[in-house]
């Protein structure tokens, strides 16, 4: 508050002065009545004030303690200069909130979807419990999965944790009234709220005892945003039925505001016990399989335990469990070295204040990667700010020259260089600021749309702010640092003989400093061109089937309410009504959809004369109708296509047939005749196979773009879920209005899921490519422009400075070209040591984006070769604008001007 | 001048919310009452009284407000603000402790 004194100091000091001069004026009229004479009595008075200026300045001291007085004077100082030189000062904050703008943006992400503890009690207690080693499990889901059963065992090693609790996320359709909508759920045990630590805000939250006994508590607990946004915030709501895959829930609370569940990247819009869960997923049959693995585990560790104590307290439980679990009914058949790799499993402890997610997962690297680049950038940005302050500090030379003269301390021209840089500073970091939300925005339309537009937020916050500003503080101080240690060297005398003469000192400096702009842009261009190849390697390199004028859509019956035969009905009637529809080219079904991220996988066992297992390794497994591989043009090299003879007859359980991919033969079935040859699922003792391989098909992408996987494709069977393929006539976003139709005719309550054309599904499985692809690509042309700018500076500045120089050159008989030479010489030096110095560190620093890129190393010549080509032309470029300056300067002008 | 000694650190703030409590009052009102009450023993450099008022001010123990003074002119009056009263009291106190202690010292001195 003292602060706002600075602000009505004008009013203060008339107020002070006027004061002042009462006391005196009295004092002297005082005197003069007691008889001394006009002159004795001022003398007087004044002797008994003291200093009329010291007492003013004394005060002041005390409105204002004086460094922050003296510190605010430099400031507007700053300010004033600043805005007498519209085009340095413009140049700077752009230069800087550019820095500072994709700096704080990136980190905003950063923060959201990797740093931020959930909003729970003491998170840092929070321990993710995995398995490692063989569960001898079978698995739906993707990470760190671990069955129910095991997670009520571990809340019970009450020596090593406070509470452990299980959730799986599930995506069910949901109804509250009106239409159905896919939505996603938490599956979770009863005292998943307890262990967090989290509360209703509304109503009540899920306890231990409505996960006590399966299928009785018919419950659910709602989440704030689904509450607010589709429930309208109704104050009634706890007691309220919501429809769950058609079985009706009862709202018994609406979870804290803030708790948004423990996975970043998906927001539950409800929390389901798990007792409910055999009757609400379809698929899972048992919640009490101990060889059923579907749920995360975390645990909240007692104050004081560490994370290693925990870890060994749990393990004598852990091997009595493991042996106690191999002689219960049910344990598979397994061979001997995978029963001790089961035997060796040990369960590992990770701390997870962030809780669980597959979006940081995914996004770790590629967010670290850019935050890296964008620090790169923010460099760039001050050296930048520093070569402009080195320009403008040898403009003003002989101002600073005088003030020293005048008696100025070196601490005092230091100090006043710091507000320069902490102003510019802070005004790029506001504007930067002002700048990130939409930037944040542009950010989140590259992730996955479904999940991270919902989950993350192109707000600022208070953690947001505090990083802005320190990058402020950060970027304005390095920007001051070389202007600084400039002024410190120089020296007093030679400044004020100089008649606009040659500061080499700061030339020298600002040379340096274009060398290391140019040695970042290198990096940065090389990053850009990796990304860029490999972006492009993938999309050319495609799924492996004709991806245009090609529709697909998920419809789950059993989600709706059927029964798995009747969802198969349902499935077949869809089918049959595409099939029949003007607008359809061809059209399939599959039970699990491509290009998602996930697929069914595992092991198999092969007899192709002699009898052995894929064990360790899972191969991707699909089923599908026969005008698959016609409708995704997808081509059979070997064998044949799926026919009548495939349909198992009522009664028999399992597959005839199965068709294989090349990658698949190439593996296991190297040199020889793949038809004929016998396969099936599982890789323990008890596995028949006796599925016969009738056909090879091309490789095609399941998962995503990069992997390259064994894969077996068997007749489609049912489940009453699947996934339909459709190629349409005319333009595919056309068509979906017409399918949805089709749906509804068929049952009007039906969700379709992800209805889009394949070509947006590779893009979305390309998004993280996308990403680093167009904002390296952006962020190095921002650097190039850069750098150009810092180049194209200080070579003008040499130009202005050897003007005369080249005057005389010329007059003695030089030639045009000696002169362009002589200064694109030291372009040449500069733009050369720093592409070396860039080429070093794009060799040092490559392998921590290795993993980020398909089909070229980091140190590929190529990619190497075009980013310095790019850089170099560029650079010379904006070196031989001044350097034919120099070439056209006139003689006799320039030796009149001196 | 010199046979007058110079008044201690801290009991000068003291000295002036106390003055100011009686009534409001400007600087040169205050400095005149110094005078007065201390009967010359007490010297006090006038202007030294500013930077005193004005961080009494600033904590909030007194308020100022421009008023018409005996002579017609304007004057800053200083008066005692709730704070400062309470602020009076506790110094007042503390003084009275201060100076009994340092009494208790100098009569056990004289009487051993």
């Amino acid at each position: 508050m003292k602060l706002a004194n600075w602000f009505r100091r004008k009013k203060l000091e008339t107020g002070l002065e006027r004061e002042l001069r009462y006391h005196l004026d009295r004092r002297i009229s005082d005197l003069e009545r007691s008889g001394l004479p006009t002159g004795e009595a001022r003398r007087t008075a004044m002797l008994e004030f003291g200093g009329f200026t010291q007492i003013q300045e004394e005060v002041r001291d005390i409105w204002l303690a004086r460094w922050l007085r003296d510190f605010l004077y430099d400031v507007r100082f700053s300010a004033r200069s600043f805005l007498r030189n519209p085009s340095f000062t413009i140049t700077a904050v752009l230069s800087l909130m550019l820095g500072i703008g994709a700096t704080t943006a990136i980190y905003s992400l950063v923060d959201q979807v990797l740093l931020h503890a959930l909003p729970v009690h003491q998170p840092e207690r929070l321990v993710l419990i995995d398995w490692k080693g063989d569960q001898v499990a079978n698995g739906f889901g993707s990470w760190n999965l671990m069955s129910y059963p095991i997670c009520r065992d571990l809340d019970q090693q009450k020596q090593v944790f406070d509470g452990v609790f299980c959730r799986a996320l599930t995506t069910i359709n949901l109804s509250s009234g009106g239409d159905y909508r896919a939505a996603t759920a938490e599956i979770v045990s009863g005292n998943y709220f307890s262990v967090l630590g989290v509360g209703p805000a509304l109503g009540q939250v899920l306890t231990s005892d409505d996960d006590a006994k399966p299928n009785t508590n018919a419950v659910a607990v709602i989440s704030y945003d689904f509450w607010k946004t589709q429930l309208g915030g109704a104050s009634d709501v706890v007691g309220r039925k919501v429809l769950v895959n058609h079985h009706p829930l009862t709202v018994i609370g609406v979870a804290a505001a803030t708790f948004r569940g423990i996975d970043v990247g998906e927001v539950p819009s409800l929390w389901i016990p798990a007792s409910m869960s055999t009757a609400i997923i379809p698929g899972l049959k048992d919640l009490h399989d101990r060889r059923t693995r579907w749920m995360q585990v975390l645990g909240r560790l007692p104050q004081g335990m560490t994370l290693r104590k925990a870890q060994a307290g749990l393990q004598p439980w852990f091997k009595a469990m493991l042996k106690e679990d191999m002689r219960r009914a049910g344990f598979p058949v397994i061979t001997p070295e995978r029963l001790q790799t089961y035997l060796n499993s040990s369960l590992v402890l990770t701390a997870a204040p962030q809780g669980h997610s597959g979006l940081r997962r995914r996004l770790l690297e590629p967010l670290w990667v850019l935050f890296a680049l964008t620090v790169v950038l923010l460099g760039l940005a001050c050296l930048n700010v520093s070569g402009l302050f080195l320009a403008r500090g040898s403009a003003r030379d002989r101002e600073v020259g005088t003030r020293l003269a005048l008696g100025a301390s070196r601490g005092r021209l230091g100090r006043q260089l710091l507000a320069d840089s902490l102003l510019i500073g802070l005004a790029g970091g506001v504007l930067g600021t002002a700048a990130a939300p939409l930037a944040v925005q542009a950010l989140i339309a590259f992730l996955p749309r479904d999940n991270a537009g919902t989950a993350l937020r192109a707000s600022i916050d208070s953690r947001l702010l505090l990083f802005a500003l320190a990058a402020s503080v950060t970027a304005g101080i390095l920007s001051g640092l070389a202007p600084a240690w400039q002024s410190g060297r120089r020296s007093l005398v030679s400044s004020l003989r100089e008649r606009g003469g040659t500061a080499l000192g700061g030339v020298r400096l600002r040379k340096a400093i274009v060398t290391a702009q140019v040695a970042l842009t290198l990096t940065l261009l090389a990053g850009a061109t990796l990304f860029i190849r490999t972006l492009d390697a993938l999309m050319a390199k495609g799924p492996g089937f004709v991806t245009s004028g090609l529709v697909s859509f998920g419809i789950d019956c059993q989600r709706s309410g059927y029964s798995e035969e009747q969802g198969n009905q349902v499935i077949r009637r869809i089918d049959e009504a595409i099939r029949h529809s003007a607008i359809v080219q061809s059209s399939a079904v599959a039970r699990f959809a491509l290009l998602t991220g996930g697929s069914w996988n595992n092991p198999m066992t092969i007899l192709a004369g002699k009898r052995f297992s894929t064990e360790g390794r899972d191969i991707n497994l699909n089923a599908v109708t026969p005008g698959f591989f016609q409708t995704m043009g997808i081509r059979i090299i070997a064998g044949r296509n799926f026919d009548e003879r495939d349909i198992s007859a009522p009664g028999e359980s399992g597959w005839r047939s199965a068709i294989v991919n090349e990658a698949f033969v190439k593996r296991y079935l190297g040199g020889r005749n793949p038809l004929g040859v016998r396969i099936c699922q599982g890789s323990g003792p008890d596995a028949r196979p006796n599925v016969e391989i009738v056909g090879v098909m091309s490789d095609i992408s399941y998962r995503g773009l990069r992997e390259r996987s064994e894969q077996a494709y068997f007749p489609l069977g049912g489940e009453g879920a699947a996934t339909f393929y459709v190629r349409v006539r005319g333009k595919p976003e056309s068509s979906f209005q017409s399918l949805r139709e089709i749906v509804r005719g068929i049952d009007p309550t039906l969700p379709l899921n992800n209805l889009r054309t394949v070509d947006q599904q590779v893009d979305r499985s390309l998004n993280t490519e996308h990403m680093l692809a167009s904002l390296t690509g952006s962020f190095s042309a921002l650097a190039l422009l850069l750098s150009l700018v810092g180049l194209y500076g200080v070579m003008s500045f040499v130009v202005t400075q050897r003007t005369r120089e080249i005057g005389i050159r010329l007059a003695l008989g030089a030639t045009r070209g000696t002169a362009i030479w002589l200064v694109l010489r030291d372009a040449l030096v500069m733009l050369l040591v720093g592409i070396g110095i860039g080429v070093a560190f794009v060799l040092a620093l490559g392998r921590l984006v290795e993993s980020q890129l398909y089909d070229v190393k980091p140190s590929d010549p190529a990619v190497i070769a075009i980013a310095v080509l790019l850089l170099f032309s560029a650079g010379l470029g904006a070196a031989l604008i001044p350097a034919h300056r120099a070439s056209s300067v006139n003689p006799t002008e320039a030796l009149r001007f001196e | 001048m010199t046979s007058r000694f110079p008044i201690p650190q801290g009991t000068l703030d003291m000295l002036i919310l106390q003055i100011v409590s009686l009534e409001p009052i400007h600087g040169y009102g205050i400095a005149q009452r110094l005078e007065q009450i201390s009967r010359s023993v007490v010297q006090v450099n006038q202007g030294s009284l500013y930077p005193a008022l004005h961080r009494l001010e600033q904590k909030g123990w007194l308020k100022a407000e421009w008023k018409q003074s005996e002579t017609g002119r304007e004057a800053k009056f200083y008066s005692l603000t709730a704070c400062g009263r309470t602020q009076l009291v506790a110094e007042k106190e503390s003084w009275a402790r201060l100076a009994g202690a340092v009494r208790l010292i100098f009569n056990e001195g004289t009487r051993s």
